[in-house]
């Protein structure tokens, strides 16, 4: 023995950063106005492609509020009035010209608590398909395949398609949800707290499936619960009383944080 | 408990990265295997050139001992395990740091050729305790190649196969250090290389206590107790209830 093997040990480490990433999405001196009251003071942020970035804060701090930006579900709100751009694809989003339903069929959303349509499984899933007025049943029945298997649920409900979606149990309902949103293929897909109703096995079963969309998906995540956010996300934005406070990578987000208010916030210590 | 559990979760990002950890650590298991086979062969060949390229690479182990808690830090913040998982972060880093000590430790036998080479080339195996000094790093060698086995299967059982080495070692260094002690009595004048060779031996008899601390980690992770600070007739009725 005289000489030194090579070893290579890989660097599981290594950091994410902004600067290498295909920016799907700009957000540029962004401000909201519910009324008088302003609920996000300019925010500028890059969301990047086929990453999960997460949104985290005390309630009230406005991440649902930002995240409703991207598919204009604010424009259901009288009172709301915005400043600023949000570009998604280099293409303004508030836009007068903008089509929302073309929007928001390239920008789709999961909430809080499931809602599958009082319908069956498989009409759930080819529910956006049918609005778009596709009939060809091969198409429909392969698109339909495409999303439970995409959100996981395929293996259980393969056999029962015609069941009315309500008899799902929670978890399931919300993989339905997510499966619905993924069936018109979206490029972005919005999750408002999306496993805040269900169990915790239920929950790592979503979380895992958040981790396999991102390969087809560009996922936008709020989420109450920080660990969740440590678990599924690549990036973090902390914000609090409408301001993006910090907005890095997830490793160094929850490992070394570089303001105080945000370190506070992740280790328990915001009064 | 078996190494499979360690990949049965909901959540593949955790079975890798736990994945990630064992490979990590036996990785850098066989970056030190690696280098006491050299510091071994230096030492048996009086060869210098072999033993700066030990001295060498104690750079390329302390690098992996950063990269596992860099790793181990990253588990912890974003996956938050818990239960056997929780004890696998800490066995990793405490058997990481085991590993890296065990790195210095080559590194003094491997000086230890080099100064002599340079005093006296070729002569190194003449002095008193040489031949035990050689012998202690052979055992402590295997007791490392045990332990690192033992934790590649988790298996408290197999790591725990390494204590009566320890009491060999313990043993064969108890007789060196009489050896040389005569020898300091007898020809006062080479006692600056007795010294050296005293230091080689404690360092050599340091690398068995590694392995052992590597043992108790293994233990803690299989058994959830931590045996570190048990007697040797405590730790005997312990290890005969597994």
């Amino acid at each position: 023995m005289s000489e030194l093997k090579s070893f290579s040990m890989n660097r599981a480490s290594d950091k994410l950063s902004l600067e290498n990433e295909d920016i799907a999405i700009e957000v540029k001196d962004w401000n909201l106005y519910y009324g008088s009251k302003q609920a996000l003071t300019g925010v500028n942020m890059q969301l990047p492609r086929n990453r999960v970035t997460a949104f985290i804060g005390p309630s009230g701090c406005g991440k649902s509020t930002l995240l409703r930006c991207f598919n204009r579900m604010n424009d259901l709100i009288d009172s709301v009035s915005v400043e600023g751009t949000i570009l998604l694809d280099n293409e303004d989003v508030y836009l007068k010209s903008m089509d929302v339903s073309a929007l928001r069929r390239r920008v789709g959303m999961v909430f809080q608590k499931p809602n599958p349509f009082p319908k069956s499984i498989f009409e759930n899933v080819c529910y956006g398909l049918r609005l778009q007025n596709i009939k060809n049943k091969q198409l429909l029945n392969e698109t339909v395949e495409w999303a439970l298997r995409g959100a996981n649920l395929w293996d259980e409900v393969k056999d029962r398609l015609d069941d009315n979606a309500l008899s799902l149990s929670g978890g399931q309902q919300q993989r339905l949800c997510i499966a619905r949103a993924i069936a018109i293929k979206p490029e972005v897909l919005l999750l408002d707290e999306p496993t805040s109703a269900l169990d915790p096995i239920s929950t790592l079963a979503v979380e895992e499936l958040i981790f396999e969309l991102k390969k087809e998906f560009t996922i936008l995540i709020v989420t109450h619960n920080m660990q969740q956010a440590a678990r599924v996300s690549d990036y973090t934005a902390f914000m609090y009383m409408g301001d993006l406070v910090e907005y890095t990578d997830t490793d160094t987000l929850f490992t070394n944080p570089k303001l105080k208010q945000t370190e506070d916030y992740i280790s328990g210590r915001y009064g | 408990m078996q190494k499979k559990e360690f990949s049965s979760h909901i959540s593949n990002q955790l079975n890798r990265n736990l994945e990630e950890l064992f490979n990590h650590i036996l990785e850098m298991g066989g970056m030190v295997e690696n280098q006491l086979d050299m510091a071994l062969s230096a030492l048996e060949n009086a060869d210098a050139k072999v033993a700066k390229e030990v001295v060498r690479f104690d750079k390329v182990i302390n690098q992996a001992e950063m990269e596992i808690d860099r790793l181990c830090i990253r588990v912890l913040a974003r996956q938050q395990p818990t239960a056997s998982d929780l004890r696998l972060i800490l066995a990793t880093i405490r058997i990481a740091i085991d590993l890296e000590r065990m790195g210095d430790e080559v590194c003094k036998l491997a000086k230890l050729v080099i100064k002599f080479h340079k005093n006296d080339p070729g002569v190194c195996a003449n002095y008193a305790g040489y031949a035990e000094l050689v012998d202690i790093t052979t055992r402590s060698r295997e007791m490392l190649k045990v332990t690192l086995n033992a934790f590649a299967r988790v298996s408290a059982e197999d790591a725990m196969s390494i204590l009566d080495q320890e009491d060999v070692v313990d043993h064969v260094y108890e007789k060196a250090c009489k050896n040389v002690t005569e020898q300091f009595k007898k020809n006062p004048e080479n006692v600056e290389s007795l010294l050296e060779v005293m230091t080689a031996l404690r360092a050599s008899e340091r690398l068995s206590d590694h392995a052992l601390n590597i043992m108790e980690s293994i233990i803690y992770l299989v058994q959830g107790k931590d045996v570190r600070n048990m007697d040797q007739e405590r730790l005997t009725k312990f290890l005969e209830k597994i």
